[in-house]
């Protein structure tokens, strides 16, 4: 009987344990996975979290006229396992706590994650290129500081392979052709 | 306004939930009957209570990426919900097929098959989304009933 009374004072005290939602406010944990944000500055477009989409969410592809590439996230196939933003190479992928996803049937399709990246010339020979995010640039090319990153991360692959044949030397002129013929 | 339709506003308050579960791995279940059973969430508290038979639902959950083998019965008991009902898909996989999709005992998705009105994604959603559905569905339903909006 006392216990009884225990347990009846203590609930009293306490009030209901139901929490308010809908019609109050309710917890969300910091960790929550509960959307797929995928920020234009950091994606490479390297495709490794299409990969390795569990769901196959994800899908990568050209713009028509080869200006850059377009990354979309279907939520509503999204099984947030996480796993592009642990495969990231360069933590473009992440996840908010914004699990607010009851949506009617016409918003089906609109549900969508989706950031087009353009590319950009290569500084010296003109090459349409996904220049390096600065941040992944400066964490690259931190153990030698003698290098500008900021130069380095607008050079196409080709270009930077002649910029450290050259040991420091300027660009030839003529080499503004070269890595046009060496990629075709 | 009429008498009968202030009746009938005063009368109708809560709609019965009835679950299917069309090949699901249970964790959307298992978050449906979180909602339900645990008084933290308590999907009571709208009126809504499970019913073992289809024929008192109201609003009806369907969990799982309708697998094949269990279609057929999924249409037979849909249909034996008297309308007009609310469909509700819980879950990644009767909206998109969700892992499964692709897989060849899949006949999903689901608004292939049935009209679907409210959608509630996650991998299992949780209770609190869940809870967000259902309170969309039921004004989903009272727009249908003529009561609302």
């Amino acid at each position: 009987m006392s216990s009884f009374l225990k347990v009846l004072f203590r609930n009293v005290l306490n009030g209901p344990s139901t929490d308010p939602f809908p019609l109050g406010e309710t917890f969300t944990p910091d960790r929550l996975r509960g959307k797929v944000l995928i920020d234009p500055e950091l994606c490479m477009g390297c495709g490794t979290c299409k990969e390795v989409c569990t769901a196959g969410a994800i899908d990568l592809s050209e713009l028509a006229d080869g200006s850059g590439f377009r990354i979309t996230v279907w939520q509503n196939s999204c099984c947030l396992c996480a796993s592009c933003r642990h495969y990231c190479p360069t933590g473009a992928a992440s996840l908010i706590p914004d699990w607010h996803a009851a949506h009617p049937e016409e918003d089906k399709y609109v549900r969508i994650e989706q950031q087009t990246v353009k590319y950009e010339p290569c500084s010296n020979c003109g090459t349409l290129m996904r220049p390096i995010p600065a941040k992944l640039a400066r964490k690259l090319y931190a153990s030698s500081p003698e290098l500008d990153p900021e130069q380095l991360r607008h050079l196409c692959p080709a270009c930077r392979r002649l910029r450290d044949a050259l040991k420091g030397r300027p660009f030839p002129v003529a080499a503004a052709k070269v890595p046009a013929e060496a990629q075709a | 306004m009429s008498i009968d339709h202030l009746l009938k506003k005063l009368s109708v308050r809560s709609p019965w939930l009835f679950r299917i579960n069309a090949g699901s791995c249970n964790g959307c279940d298992v978050e449906l009957a979180t909602t339900a059973c645990i008084p933290r969430y308590d999907v009571e508290r709208f009126g809504c209570r499970y019913c073992g038979s289809p024929r008192h639902a109201d609003v009806v959950l369907i969990t799982g990426p309708v697998t094949t083998k269990v279609r057929d019965r999924v249409l037979t008991v849909w249909n034996e919900i008297p309308e007009p009902k609310v469909t509700v898909a819980v879950g990644i996989c009767p909206i998109s097929g969700g892992v499964f999709r692709d897989s060849y005992s899949i006949d999903g998705p689901l608004d292939r098959l049935i009209p679907i009105d409210v959608n509630v994604p996650g991998c299992p959603p949780r209770p609190q989304a869940i809870l967000e559905a259902v309170v969309l569905a039921r004004s989903i339903w009272m727009k249908k009933l003529g009561l609302e909006g």
